[in-house]
């Protein structure tokens, strides 16, 4: 009612009356936003899985979001060889298995779309069973029975295509259970090397223990200098850890203070000089 | 985990007797009911009615290891000519390095 008082205090000194309403009108609309619930689409994921993760999946609570390797999942994408197809009125229900498992995914019949779809999809593999596909989709629950809601199921053209989804589905699990890798030459990877290092990083890096899973790349960057770069007492200074790193100076500020965090490093003659803090 | 066939080449064979296994190798050899699949070595393959197999061919077997470590075909499927074995032989590896994911602790 404040506005409305001011308002007409306004108009009362003469001549006013225009600027009032004016005011009156940006008063209304600082109102009316921020009173809507936004839907966090910017959590949603599209994560490759085998379907024994997707069997194995959690879900704390029902109607929750399933967790794998203790992230939510929202969208899945898998490859599994078609054992069973079957046609019903309202969706056609697929049982796949990849090898570590079976599942079944639905897709719901657009009534609409289907009969465009057959025309154009006459001249390329189809769906069949015994033929592999790759499903992309929501995993849903349905009186305890799993099964994925298929946005989008294609047969398979390449074969490599499932050596590559199993690979990729390694990697992912990898990363959330024991943190991003640690070097970029990955190349290693398929000899099981994720744990050695090339170059004068490496003995800082388990010198004094693993570092934390949940650290960034750029956190083990910043620390493993902070390790091994020759440094007075007072450590180093963010934009020097910057410039050496060739890193942006915000991305090395958020890298140590997350360090700071975990109680690796401490700041020293500012907040953002740090030194190790070797134990 | 009975539905899961875990992925395997010639050096698992021992390790898998009496299991269900898949096998993508490349066929070497066919004599009738009999043929011979490498796949990281030499796997000896006992054939159904239904197994089509083509020389030279990539060909993912499920079968079931016997005694003598031969496997007895359950479904196979031709993969065609286009197969990376690096890669195959990538997954195995990683299959049974990280078995959390792919099959049960069980296996």
């Amino acid at each position: 009612m404040d506005y409305q008082q001011n308002t007409y205090s306004m108009t009362s000194y003469g001549a006013q009356g225009g600027a009032g309403g004016g005011g009156f009108m940006n008063t209304g609309s600082q109102n009316s936003p921020g009173s809507g619930a936004k839907q966090q689409y910017g959590k949603d994921t599209l994560r490759p899985v085998t379907i024994k993760q997707i069997l194995d999946a959690q879900q704390p609570h029902p109607d929750a979001e399933f967790k794998v390797d203790g992230s939510e999942i929202t969208q899945v994408t898998f490859v599994g060889q078609i054992r069973n197809i079957s046609t019903q009125t309202t969706n056609v229900t697929y049982k796949l298995d990849d090898g570590t498992g079976t599942v079944e995914v639905k897709q719901w019949i657009d009534s609409d779309a289907t009969s465009a779809m057959d025309t154009t999809d006459s001249s390329k593999p189809k769906l069949a069973e015994n033929a592999y596909a790759r499903v992309f989709g929501r995993l849903k629950a349905f009186n305890n029975k799993r099964h994925v809601g298929a946005h989008v199921i294609k047969p398979i053209n390449d074969y490599n295509e499932i050596q590559c989804h199993l690979l990729e589905a390694t990697v992912v699990h990898l990363h959330f259970t024991r943190g991003p890798p640690q070097s970029l030459n990955k190349e290693g990877a398929a000899n099981g090397a994720y744990g050695r290092q090339d170059g004068g990083a490496a003995g800082g890096d388990y010198g004094g223990g693993p570092l934390p899973n949940t650290l960034s790349g750029a956190a083990r960057k910043v620390y493993n200098l902070l390790k091994t770069a020759p440094q007075t007492n007072e450590g180093l200074q963010a934009q020097v850890i910057a410039v050496q790193l060739n890193m942006p100076t915000a991305d090395v500020v958020k890298a140590g203070d997350d360090l700071v965090g975990q109680g690796l490093i401490y700041t020293t003659v500012d907040e953002h000089t740090w030194a190790v803090l070797d134990v | 985990m009975s539905e899961a066939t875990p992925r395997i080449t010639a050096p698992y064979l021992e390790t898998f007797s009496h299991q269900t296994v898949r096998i993508l190798g490349k066929v070497v050899q066919l004599r009738g009911e009999q043929a011979t699949v490498d796949a990281g070595g030499q796997i000896a393959v006992l054939l159904n009615r239904d197994s089509h197999l083509t020389l030279n061919h990539a060909v993912e077997i499920v079968g079931k290891v016997q005694n003598d470590l031969s496997v007895k075909v359950l479904a196979s499927t031709d993969f065609g000519t286009n197969i990376d074995f690096a890669a195959v032989e990538a997954v195995v590896d990683a299959t049974h390095r990280y078995k959390e994911i792919f099959y049960g602790d069980d296996s």
